[in-house]
């Protein structure tokens, strides 16, 4: 993995001239995003498109460096991520192209060369790239199926800029850096701004399956690829026994590729069921031999580690464990709000910032992780719950609503059938319209929403016709709503928490900070269209998640670890930012002064909440906690980027602009 | 500023008045009609419910049994305001 950036440049410049107008705005570029390519740091200018990139050398150590250029057409790219079946693209490939490399750069280019925006129907892998086509002087970019690594641009007075972070284009000069509104308050109802948008003002990100063609002022975008989750197969069709051998061999070739790498691959250890099974799977394949890694935490509400150790023990993986300090959460937060460039609900990214250091420091840049189960296999309560109010909707009257909720619910507090009746009327929003797209969605995002009371005056009035929701639902394909009411639920939860909140605030982000590179099994494509052809009763079966693949899991696991019922991974907020314990610049963020200043928050509630919470931070509630969170990330973010003159600068006199002659 | 979670002001309100005045402080929301139901408009959630319920236990010095945590008795400033005058008068 690394970082990309560049733009598009008048044509017909001497190459001097070039160099002397442009050169070192590419190298502030690339030295703004050192941190996720500290191996090199190089660039060139060539008459139209300036091209940078920062490499985390994985494949091909000596033969990958980029920018990579085709002598032949003259076709140049820099790109961020894997092909994993690279190897076999380039059989493929072998007749039509004399390959130099062993990298897959090499055949990603001469994938493109041969077949076009066509050639991204053929990877298997998580990407980011811009290619540049000299002979039709087009600027393409590209990003992976399901928004594992990113891509941000904006339309400058003198074309088009991009980058892997939104701060290299803050850092060359292409944006003026100011916070969107309308990205702020999508993010704090949906979690994520919908992108195009991002919680910069000018700065788009290119959604993920999605691929765009700049030429002649012009920038056209559309997607590539989409999941198809309109599976209506009969259930007694699908024959579970070959289901579930098509999903073992699935599963253990997505590994297998994923291990693919000249440097050594190791594992996050969460103690799940998900990440358990592939560092079951790894571990196997590479003979015993994986290392794993996971989060501990001080406080034992958010700890998890007797499963995780307990895991470790069973497989023979050689462990590591960080413990997170109760005061950490709160230190990493400023850190992890640079890094992340969006506004947060949550504090949990902070930790994994430690986390990535921990795994660098012990040598590692590749690890394999869980993420995406759970979205493909039906595996969050949220699909639950969808389920149970789709069941209500249907009979109103049905006396078991009650014993349902708590099967869903089992931490609920014990109380009497009275404050069932209460639990029955909150969850019971939405029955009206079992048929609404955004049905399976309606509570949590009236809860996050809650985060807008807060808001001050000035901005809610300047948002007043942005509706996040309404916002989201016209940006899905129409085809969407004519899905089952999971079906939907599932599209909904990938295109919000998973692309713009998991993978990256919680995922890329945190994990390149310190030159990581996370890979995800589950979310190889193919595996992702086989899930989605599954019948839901092989995913949710009557309220048990994940069901096919938990009878994958068995000749994996022992039956300790497969009965798991899912434990969110959390970090603390309130205590982290207020009271006894809160970190300094927390108390100079949420101050009425720096609140107002920004103006996005309403100074007086900040400071009638923070009184609030002050006396006993551990008793806050989920509504205020996340708003809190809302408002310190959106207070960090105003901080560490508007009114910024100097950007991180890592590369220093390491940065190799590449030679004119061999640039011209 | 608003002053109106002031102790002084709040002895002299109305329970109706001292109910939405801790709705409004506790739960942050400027304005709702009397009648709008806490749970389905998103006013208060289910948490919520249970500060709600000891807020009245405290302020109004009555007890508030499981069999009586209902929509019917909480489910809006107006149910709230009705059951607590119900609550009084059996108790009074």
């Amino acid at each position: 993995m690394c970082g990309i950036a560049g733009f598009s440049l008048p044509v017909g410049l001497h190459p001097p001239e070039r160099r002397a107008r442009h050169g070192e705005q590419l190298r502030r570029m690339t030295a703004a995003i050192g941190h996720r390519g500290p191996d090199a740091q190089r660039g060139v200018l060539l008459d139209g498109i300036a091209l940078g990139h920062a490499r985390l050398a994985i494949v091909d150590l000596e033969g990958g460096a980029q920018p990579m250029r085709d002598p032949a057409s003259g076709a140049a790219i820099v790109f961020n991520g894997e092909i994993f079946n690279h190897p076999e693209l380039r059989r493929r490939l072998e007749g039509a192209h004399r390959f130099r490399t062993r990298s897959d750069t090499e055949v990603l280019l001469a994938a493109w060369l041969a077949w076009g925006p066509a050639a991204l129907d053929e990877l298997n892998g998580q990407f980011a790239f811009a290619l540049w086509e000299p002979r039709s002087r087009a600027l393409w970019l590209a990003r992976d199926r399901v928004g594992i690594l990113p891509l941000f641009y904006a339309e400058t007075a003198h074309g088009l800029a991009f980058a892997s972070e939104v701060k290299a284009l803050f850092a060359g000069g292409c944006v003026e850096p100011a916070l969107d509104a309308g990205g702020l308050k999508e993010t704090f109802q949906l979690w994520a701004p919908v992108a195009p948008r991002t919680c910069f003002e000018r700065v788009r990100q290119l959604p993920p399956r999605s691929v765009a063609c700049f030429r002649e002022g012009r920038l056209e975008v559309r997607r590539y690829w989409d999941l198809d989750l309109s599976a209506r197969a009969p259930a007694a069709e699908v024959d579970e026994a070959r289901a579930q051998a098509e999903l073992d061999e699935r599963l253990e070739d997505a590994v297998r590729l994923r291990l693919r790498a000249d440097v050594p691959v190791a594992a996050y250890l969460s103690g799940g069921l998900d990440s358990s099974l592939i560092c079951a799977i790894a571990n196997h394949q590479l003979h015993g031999t994986l290392s794993t890694f996971s989060l501990a935490f001080e406080d034992a509400r958010y700890d998890e580690r007797g499963h995780q150790e307990e895991a470790a023990r069973h497989l023979g993986t050689c462990h590591r464990a960080l413990e997170i300090r109760d005061r950490a959460t709160g230190d990493l937060l400023p850190e992890a709000v640079v890094h992340a460039e969006q506004a947060l609900l949550r504090s949990a990214p902070a930790p994994f910032l430690a986390l990535s250091a921990f795994v660098r420091r012990h040598g590692i840049k590749v690890v394999l992780t869980g993420e995406g189960s759970d979205e493909a296999f039906l595996g969050y309560d949220i699909f639950k719950e969808t389920k149970v109010r789709q069941f209500w909707a249907r009979d109103p009257s049905a006396r078991w609503r009650a014993a349902l909720l708590r099967r869903l619910y089992p931490s609920l507090p014990p109380v009497g059938e009275g404050s069932a009746a209460l639990l029955e009327q909150f969850y019971g929003a939405g029955l009206e319209e079992p048929g609404r797209v955004d049905f399976s969605h309606l509570l949590r995002w009236a809860s996050s929403g809650r985060v807008l009371r807060f808001c001050a005056a000035g901005f809610l009035e300047e948002t007043a016709r942005l509706d996040p929701v309404e916002q989201l639902l016209a940006s899905l394909p129409a085809r969407v709503a004519g899905w089952r009411p999971l079906a939907r639920a599932q599209y909904l939860e990938m295109e919000t928490l998973l692309s713009g909140y998991l993978l990256s605030a919680q995922g890329d982000r945190m994990q390149m900070a310190h030159g990581v590179e996370a890979r995800f099994p589950f979310l190889d494509h193919r595996l992702l269209e086989l899930a989605a052809r599954l019948p839901e009763r092989l995913k949710l079966r009557g309220l048990r998640e994940k069901y096919l693949l938990r009878r994958c899991a068995e000749r994996w696991l022992p039956a300790s670890l497969r009965a798991r019922t899912k434990f969110p991974y959390r970090a603390p907020v309130a205590t982290a930012l207020v009271g006894p314990a809160a970190p300094e610049w927390a108390r100079e963020v949420l101050s009425p002064e720096a609140v107002r200043a920004t103006a996005v928050f309403d100074a007086g509630k900040v400071a009638r909440l923070a009184a609030k919470l002050a006396p006993d931070p551990a008793r806050a509630t989920e509504a205020d906690s996340t708003a809190l969170m809302a408002v310190a990330s959106t207070q960090l973010l105003a901080r560490a980027f508007l009114g910024r003159r100097e950007w991180p600068d890592q590369a220093g006199g390491s940065f190799v602009l590449e030679p004119e002659a061999e640039a011209a | 500023m608003k002053d109106s979670g002031s102790p002084s002001l709040l002895a002299a309100a109305t329970p109706r008045q001292r109910i939405r005045d801790f709705i409004v402080e506790s739960f942050f929301v400027d304005d709702f009609a009397d009648d709008a139901s806490f749970l389905r408009s998103g006013i208060v959630d289910s948490m919520g419910m249970t500060q709600l319920v000891a807020f009245l236990e405290q302020e109004f010095g009555i007890a508030v049994s499981d069999d009586e945590l209902l929509p019917e008795n909480l489910d809006s400033l107006d149910r709230v305001v009705a059951f607590l005058d119900r609550k009084r008068r059996r108790a009074g």
